[in-house]
Protein backbone atom coordinates (compact mmCIF):
# COMPACT_ATOMS: atom_id res chain seq x y z
CA UNK A 1 0.00 0.00 0.00
CA UNK A 2 2.83 2.35 0.86
CA UNK A 3 4.56 1.43 -2.40
CA UNK A 4 1.37 2.22 -4.29
CA UNK A 5 1.07 5.62 -2.59
CA UNK A 6 4.68 6.51 -3.43
CA UNK A 7 4.10 5.56 -7.03
CA UNK A 8 0.96 7.64 -7.17
CA UNK A 9 2.88 10.62 -5.81
CA UNK A 10 5.52 10.20 -8.50
CA UNK A 11 2.87 9.93 -11.19
CA UNK A 12 1.15 13.04 -9.89
CA UNK A 13 4.45 14.94 -9.95
CA UNK A 14 5.06 13.87 -13.55
CA UNK A 15 1.48 14.64 -14.57
CA UNK A 16 1.84 18.11 -13.07
CA UNK A 17 4.73 18.67 -15.47
CA UNK A 18 2.45 17.74 -18.36
CA UNK A 19 3.30 14.06 -18.64
CA UNK A 20 0.14 12.66 -20.23
CA UNK A 21 1.29 9.05 -19.96
CA UNK A 22 1.81 9.35 -16.22
CA UNK A 23 -1.68 10.74 -15.82
CA UNK A 24 -3.02 7.94 -18.01
CA UNK A 25 -1.62 5.40 -15.55
CA UNK A 26 -3.15 7.34 -12.70
CA UNK A 27 -6.53 7.28 -14.42
CA UNK A 28 -6.34 3.55 -15.02
CA UNK A 29 -5.72 3.03 -11.30
CA UNK A 30 -8.62 5.11 -10.07
CA UNK A 31 -11.24 4.87 -12.81
CA UNK A 32 -12.95 1.75 -11.41
CA UNK A 33 -13.38 3.20 -7.93
CA UNK A 34 -14.60 6.54 -9.25
CA UNK A 35 -16.97 4.90 -11.73
CA UNK A 36 -18.54 2.61 -9.11
CA UNK A 37 -18.88 5.45 -6.62
CA UNK A 38 -20.64 7.56 -9.25
CA UNK A 39 -22.73 4.63 -10.50
CA UNK A 40 -24.11 3.90 -7.02
CA UNK A 41 -24.69 7.57 -6.44
CA UNK A 42 -26.51 8.49 -9.67
CA UNK A 43 -27.77 4.99 -10.53
CA UNK A 44 -27.18 5.22 -14.29
CA UNK A 45 -24.24 3.67 -16.15
CA UNK A 46 -24.06 6.16 -19.01
CA UNK A 47 -24.28 9.11 -16.68
CA UNK A 48 -21.73 7.54 -14.35
CA UNK A 49 -19.43 7.03 -17.32
CA UNK A 50 -19.84 10.60 -18.52
CA UNK A 51 -19.30 11.90 -15.01
CA UNK A 52 -16.17 9.77 -14.64
CA UNK A 53 -14.84 11.30 -17.83
CA UNK A 54 -15.57 14.79 -16.54
CA UNK A 55 -13.98 14.02 -13.18
CA UNK A 56 -10.68 12.94 -14.72
CA UNK A 57 -10.71 15.84 -17.16
CA UNK A 58 -11.20 18.35 -14.35
CA UNK A 59 -8.59 16.60 -12.25
CA UNK A 60 -6.10 16.92 -15.11
CA UNK A 61 -6.92 20.58 -15.62
CA UNK A 62 -6.60 21.39 -11.91
CA UNK A 63 -3.81 19.05 -10.93
CA UNK A 64 -1.43 21.93 -10.25
CA UNK A 65 -3.85 23.23 -7.61
CA UNK A 66 -3.50 20.01 -5.60
CA UNK A 67 -1.29 21.11 -2.71
CA UNK A 68 -0.58 17.72 -1.14
CA UNK A 69 -0.10 14.76 -3.47
CA UNK A 70 -0.81 12.38 -0.56
CA UNK A 71 -4.37 13.67 -0.48
CA UNK A 72 -5.00 12.87 -4.13
CA UNK A 73 -7.76 10.32 -3.38
CA UNK A 74 -9.74 12.74 -1.20
CA UNK A 75 -9.23 15.50 -3.74
CA UNK A 76 -10.37 13.24 -6.62
CA UNK A 77 -13.48 12.08 -4.77
CA UNK A 78 -14.23 15.69 -3.92
CA UNK A 79 -14.32 16.46 -7.63
CA UNK A 80 -16.48 13.38 -8.22
CA UNK A 81 -18.85 14.45 -5.44
CA UNK A 82 -19.23 17.92 -6.96
CA UNK A 83 -19.84 16.52 -10.44
CA UNK A 84 -22.38 13.98 -9.20
CA UNK A 85 -24.37 16.44 -7.14
CA UNK A 86 -24.48 18.97 -9.97
CA UNK A 87 -26.15 16.28 -12.02
CA UNK A 88 -28.41 15.07 -9.21
CA UNK A 89 -29.62 18.60 -8.54
CA UNK A 90 -30.32 19.04 -12.24
CA UNK A 91 -32.23 15.87 -13.07
CA UNK A 92 -32.77 13.90 -9.89
CA UNK A 93 -36.13 12.29 -10.91
CA UNK A 94 -34.65 10.71 -14.03
CA UNK A 95 -31.64 9.06 -12.44
CA UNK A 96 -33.15 6.72 -9.87
CA UNK A 97 -32.75 3.00 -10.18
CA UNK A 98 -35.82 0.93 -10.85
CA UNK A 99 -36.18 -0.49 -7.40
CA UNK A 100 -38.03 -3.71 -6.68
CA UNK A 101 -39.58 -3.28 -3.24
CA UNK A 102 -40.81 -6.85 -3.13
CA UNK A 103 -37.31 -8.32 -3.15
CA UNK A 104 -36.63 -7.65 0.50
CA UNK A 105 -39.94 -9.15 1.56
CA UNK A 106 -39.26 -12.62 0.24
CA UNK A 107 -38.77 -15.30 2.83
CA UNK A 108 -36.54 -17.56 0.73
CA UNK A 109 -32.74 -17.52 0.59
CA UNK A 110 -31.26 -14.99 -1.79
CA UNK A 111 -29.34 -15.58 -4.96
CA UNK A 112 -26.35 -13.27 -5.49
CA UNK A 113 -28.19 -11.36 -8.20
CA UNK A 114 -31.20 -10.89 -5.95
CA UNK A 115 -29.00 -9.76 -3.07
CA UNK A 116 -27.36 -7.25 -5.37
CA UNK A 117 -30.74 -5.93 -6.43
CA UNK A 118 -31.86 -5.76 -2.81
CA UNK A 119 -28.82 -3.77 -1.80
CA UNK A 120 -29.17 -1.47 -4.80
CA UNK A 121 -32.84 -1.00 -3.98
CA UNK A 122 -32.09 -0.24 -0.34
CA UNK A 123 -29.44 2.28 -1.34
CA UNK A 124 -31.83 4.10 -3.66
CA UNK A 125 -34.26 4.61 -0.79
CA UNK A 126 -31.69 6.71 1.02
CA UNK A 127 -31.33 10.42 0.46
CA UNK A 128 -28.45 11.45 -1.78
CA UNK A 129 -26.43 12.68 1.19
CA UNK A 130 -27.01 9.51 3.18
CA UNK A 131 -26.22 7.25 0.25
CA UNK A 132 -23.03 9.13 -0.49
CA UNK A 133 -21.93 8.78 3.13
CA UNK A 134 -22.44 5.01 2.92
CA UNK A 135 -20.58 4.80 -0.39
CA UNK A 136 -17.56 6.72 0.88
CA UNK A 137 -17.39 4.81 4.15
CA UNK A 138 -18.43 1.24 3.32
CA UNK A 139 -17.24 0.96 -0.29
CA UNK A 140 -14.33 3.40 -0.43
CA UNK A 141 -13.07 2.98 3.14
CA UNK A 142 -12.51 6.67 3.90
CA UNK A 143 -12.16 7.84 7.49
CA UNK A 144 -14.65 10.34 8.92
CA UNK A 145 -12.09 13.16 8.61
CA UNK A 146 -11.43 12.34 4.97
CA UNK A 147 -15.17 12.20 4.26
CA UNK A 148 -15.57 15.60 5.90
CA UNK A 149 -12.85 16.93 3.59
CA UNK A 150 -14.44 15.41 0.50
CA UNK A 151 -17.95 16.56 1.30
CA UNK A 152 -16.93 19.89 2.79
CA UNK A 153 -18.88 19.51 6.03
CA UNK A 154 -18.15 18.73 9.72
CA UNK A 155 -17.46 15.21 10.96
CA UNK A 156 -20.56 15.45 13.13
CA UNK A 157 -22.68 15.94 10.01
CA UNK A 158 -20.98 12.98 8.35
CA UNK A 159 -21.70 10.75 11.34
CA UNK A 160 -25.29 11.93 11.52
CA UNK A 161 -25.91 11.12 7.84
CA UNK A 162 -24.14 7.79 8.03
CA UNK A 163 -25.81 6.61 11.21
CA UNK A 164 -29.24 7.56 9.91
CA UNK A 165 -28.49 5.66 6.70
CA UNK A 166 -27.36 2.58 8.61
CA UNK A 167 -30.58 2.60 10.65
CA UNK A 168 -32.62 2.64 7.45
CA UNK A 169 -30.50 0.02 5.71
CA UNK A 170 -30.53 -2.21 8.78
CA UNK A 171 -34.29 -2.57 8.64
CA UNK A 172 -34.11 -3.79 5.04
CA UNK A 173 -30.84 -5.61 4.77
CA UNK A 174 -30.35 -7.23 8.17
CA UNK A 175 -33.17 -9.78 7.55
CA UNK A 176 -31.67 -10.59 4.15
CA UNK A 177 -28.22 -11.06 5.62
CA UNK A 178 -29.73 -13.30 8.30
CA UNK A 179 -31.32 -15.56 5.67
CA UNK A 180 -28.01 -15.81 3.86
CA UNK A 181 -27.08 -16.14 0.24
CA UNK A 182 -27.82 -19.28 -1.76
CA UNK B 1 -19.86 1.36 30.15
CA UNK B 2 -23.58 1.98 29.58
CA UNK B 3 -25.61 1.24 26.43
CA UNK B 4 -26.07 4.94 25.70
CA UNK B 5 -22.32 5.57 25.74
CA UNK B 6 -21.52 2.71 23.39
CA UNK B 7 -21.09 3.74 19.73
CA UNK B 8 -21.80 0.43 18.01
CA UNK B 9 -21.86 1.95 14.53
CA UNK B 10 -18.44 3.55 14.96
CA UNK B 11 -17.20 0.20 16.28
CA UNK B 12 -18.63 -1.65 13.27
CA UNK B 13 -17.18 0.93 10.86
CA UNK B 14 -13.68 0.71 12.39
CA UNK B 15 -13.55 4.29 13.63
CA UNK B 16 -12.69 3.54 17.28
CA UNK B 17 -9.30 3.52 18.94
CA UNK B 18 -7.91 0.23 20.24
CA UNK B 19 -8.85 0.89 23.88
CA UNK B 20 -12.39 1.90 22.89
CA UNK B 21 -12.76 -1.21 20.79
CA UNK B 22 -11.95 -3.40 23.80
CA UNK B 23 -14.53 -1.65 25.98
CA UNK B 24 -17.26 -1.91 23.35
CA UNK B 25 -16.48 -5.56 22.65
CA UNK B 26 -16.69 -6.34 26.35
CA UNK B 27 -20.01 -4.50 26.66
CA UNK B 28 -21.49 -6.27 23.65
CA UNK B 29 -20.62 -9.66 25.15
CA UNK B 30 -22.41 -8.77 28.36
CA UNK B 31 -25.41 -6.75 27.04
CA UNK B 32 -28.01 -8.80 25.09
CA UNK B 33 -29.75 -5.84 23.40
CA UNK B 34 -26.47 -4.29 22.30
CA UNK B 35 -25.34 -7.74 21.14
CA UNK B 36 -28.47 -8.09 18.96
CA UNK B 37 -28.03 -4.56 17.61
CA UNK B 38 -24.42 -5.36 16.83
CA UNK B 39 -25.46 -8.48 14.95
CA UNK B 40 -28.02 -6.56 12.86
CA UNK B 41 -25.42 -3.96 11.99
CA UNK B 42 -22.91 -6.65 11.04
CA UNK B 43 -25.48 -8.38 8.81
CA UNK B 44 -26.27 -5.03 7.18
CA UNK B 45 -22.60 -4.39 6.56
CA UNK B 46 -22.21 -7.92 5.17
CA UNK B 47 -25.12 -7.37 2.78
CA UNK B 48 -23.72 -4.02 1.66
CA UNK B 49 -20.25 -5.40 0.99
CA UNK B 50 -21.73 -8.22 -1.09
CA UNK B 51 -22.30 -5.64 -3.79
CA UNK B 52 -19.39 -6.10 -6.15
CA UNK B 53 -17.69 -3.34 -8.09
CA UNK B 54 -18.63 -3.21 -11.74
CA UNK B 55 -16.03 -3.01 -14.43
CA UNK B 56 -15.82 0.30 -16.23
CA UNK B 57 -17.87 -0.25 -19.43
CA UNK B 58 -15.30 1.49 -21.55
CA UNK B 59 -11.96 2.92 -20.76
CA UNK B 60 -11.91 6.52 -19.66
CA UNK B 61 -11.06 8.35 -22.85
CA UNK B 62 -7.85 9.86 -21.74
CA UNK B 63 -4.81 9.33 -23.93
CA UNK B 64 -6.92 8.86 -27.05
CA UNK B 65 -9.20 11.77 -26.26
CA UNK B 66 -8.41 14.92 -28.21
CA UNK B 67 -9.24 16.96 -25.15
CA UNK B 68 -6.17 15.68 -23.39
CA UNK B 69 -3.80 16.06 -26.27
CA UNK B 70 -1.72 19.21 -26.27
CA UNK B 71 -2.91 21.66 -28.87
CA UNK B 72 -0.86 22.23 -32.02
CA UNK B 73 0.54 25.48 -30.71
CA UNK B 74 1.45 23.83 -27.39
CA UNK B 75 3.31 21.06 -29.21
CA UNK B 76 5.07 23.60 -31.42
CA UNK B 77 5.89 25.85 -28.47
CA UNK B 78 7.66 22.99 -26.72
CA UNK B 79 9.51 21.86 -29.85
CA UNK B 80 12.71 23.77 -30.60
CA UNK B 81 13.20 22.61 -34.21
CA UNK B 82 9.55 23.12 -35.03
CA UNK B 83 9.63 26.59 -33.51
CA UNK B 84 12.76 27.41 -35.50
CA UNK B 85 11.18 26.13 -38.68
CA UNK B 86 8.03 28.15 -37.98
CA UNK B 87 10.10 31.27 -37.36
CA UNK B 88 11.98 30.78 -40.62
CA UNK B 89 8.72 30.20 -42.49
CA UNK B 90 7.22 33.31 -40.92
CA UNK B 91 10.24 35.36 -41.90
CA UNK B 92 10.08 34.04 -45.46
CA UNK B 93 6.38 34.90 -45.64
CA UNK B 94 7.08 38.39 -44.35
CA UNK B 95 9.76 38.93 -46.99
CA UNK B 96 7.48 37.68 -49.75
CA UNK B 97 4.59 39.79 -48.50
CA UNK B 98 6.81 42.84 -48.39
CA UNK B 99 8.00 42.15 -51.91
CA UNK B 100 4.45 41.89 -53.22
CA UNK B 101 2.90 44.70 -51.20
CA UNK B 102 5.45 47.51 -51.56
CA UNK B 103 4.76 50.23 -54.23
CA UNK B 104 5.90 49.48 -57.77
CA UNK B 105 9.17 51.15 -58.72
CA UNK B 106 8.98 54.28 -60.99
CA UNK B 107 11.39 52.94 -63.59
CA UNK B 108 8.77 51.47 -65.85
CA UNK B 109 5.36 49.91 -66.15
CA UNK B 110 6.54 46.43 -65.47
CA UNK B 111 5.79 45.29 -61.95
CA UNK B 112 8.70 42.94 -62.00
CA UNK B 113 11.98 44.29 -60.76
CA UNK B 114 14.95 43.98 -63.11
CA UNK B 115 17.59 43.91 -60.46
CA UNK B 116 20.44 43.61 -63.01
CA UNK B 117 19.38 46.79 -64.81
CA UNK B 118 18.94 48.61 -61.50
CA UNK B 119 22.34 47.48 -60.37
CA UNK B 120 23.89 48.51 -63.70
CA UNK B 121 22.23 51.91 -63.55
CA UNK B 122 23.26 52.46 -59.96
CA UNK B 123 26.81 51.36 -60.79
CA UNK B 124 26.96 53.79 -63.72
CA UNK B 125 25.68 56.63 -61.56
CA UNK B 126 28.14 55.78 -58.86
CA UNK B 127 30.97 55.56 -61.41
CA UNK B 128 30.01 58.91 -62.94
CA UNK B 129 29.79 60.56 -59.58
CA UNK B 130 33.00 59.05 -58.34
CA UNK B 131 34.73 59.85 -61.67
CA UNK B 132 33.71 63.49 -61.53
CA UNK B 133 34.79 63.81 -57.92
CA UNK B 134 38.10 62.12 -58.61
CA UNK B 135 38.67 64.19 -61.74
CA UNK B 136 37.96 67.41 -59.87
CA UNK B 137 40.26 66.35 -57.10
CA UNK B 138 42.99 65.41 -59.56
CA UNK B 139 42.57 68.66 -61.48
CA UNK B 140 42.75 70.64 -58.28
CA UNK B 141 45.81 68.74 -57.18
CA UNK B 142 47.47 69.22 -60.56
CA UNK B 143 46.64 72.92 -60.58
CA UNK B 144 48.03 73.32 -57.10
CA UNK B 145 51.15 71.45 -58.08
CA UNK B 146 51.57 73.49 -61.26
CA UNK B 147 51.05 76.70 -59.37
CA UNK B 148 53.65 75.65 -56.85
CA UNK B 149 56.00 74.71 -59.70
CA UNK B 150 55.36 78.02 -61.47
CA UNK B 151 56.06 79.95 -58.32
CA UNK B 152 59.23 77.96 -57.78
CA UNK B 153 60.33 78.43 -61.40
CA UNK B 154 59.63 82.14 -61.23
CA UNK B 155 61.61 82.40 -58.03
CA UNK B 156 64.46 80.39 -59.55
CA UNK B 157 64.43 82.55 -62.71
CA UNK B 158 64.39 85.72 -60.66
CA UNK B 159 67.28 84.42 -58.60
CA UNK B 160 69.15 83.43 -61.76
CA UNK B 161 68.57 86.76 -63.46
CA UNK B 162 69.72 88.58 -60.36
CA UNK B 163 72.79 86.42 -60.26
CA UNK B 164 73.45 86.96 -63.94
CA UNK B 165 73.03 90.73 -63.55
CA UNK B 166 75.54 90.76 -60.75
CA UNK B 167 77.93 88.65 -62.80
CA UNK B 168 77.43 90.88 -65.83
CA UNK B 169 78.12 93.96 -63.73
CA UNK B 170 81.23 92.37 -62.32
CA UNK B 171 82.36 91.38 -65.83
CA UNK B 172 81.73 94.89 -67.21
CA UNK B 173 83.58 96.49 -64.38
CA UNK B 174 86.43 94.06 -64.88
CA UNK B 175 86.42 94.70 -68.63
CA UNK B 176 86.35 98.45 -68.16
CA UNK B 177 89.21 98.14 -65.66
CA UNK B 178 91.22 96.02 -68.08
CA UNK B 179 90.51 98.44 -70.98
CA UNK B 180 91.75 101.35 -68.82
CA UNK B 181 94.91 99.42 -68.06
CA UNK B 182 95.39 98.64 -71.76
CA UNK B 183 94.80 102.28 -72.77
CA UNK B 184 97.36 103.40 -70.26
CA UNK B 185 99.91 100.91 -71.47
CA UNK B 186 99.33 101.94 -75.14
CA UNK B 187 99.73 105.58 -74.18
CA UNK B 188 103.05 104.89 -72.42
CA UNK B 189 104.24 102.84 -75.36
CA UNK B 190 103.32 105.71 -77.77
CA UNK B 191 105.09 108.35 -75.68
CA UNK B 192 108.11 106.15 -75.30
CA UNK B 193 108.37 105.63 -79.02
CA UNK B 194 107.94 109.30 -79.80
CA UNK B 195 110.44 110.50 -77.12
CA UNK B 196 107.86 112.42 -75.28
CA UNK B 197 107.89 112.72 -71.53
CA UNK B 198 105.37 110.49 -69.96
CA UNK B 199 103.21 112.26 -67.47
CA UNK B 200 101.62 110.05 -64.81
Amino acid sequence: MIFREVEDRDLIAKARRGDVDAYGILVSRWEKRIFNYLLRLVGNREEAMDLSQDVFLKAWQNLKKLEDADRFSSWLFRIAHNEAFSLLRKNRPETSLTADPTVADRGARFYPVELTLAVQSALTRLSDDQREAVLLKVYQGFKFEEMAEILGCPVSTIKSRLYAALDLLKDTLAPIGARGVQ
Amino acid sequence: MTCSSVDLKAYMLGELQENEKGLVAAHVRECASCGEEMERLSLTHLALTSLRDEEVPRRIAFVSDKVFEPRWWQRMWHSGPAMGFASAALLACAILAHGYMRPAPMVGPSSTVNTAAVEQRVAAQVNDRVGSIVAAAVAKAVADTEARQDRKTTELLADAEKKFDLERKEDRLATEANLEIIRKEQAQMYMASSGLEVRP
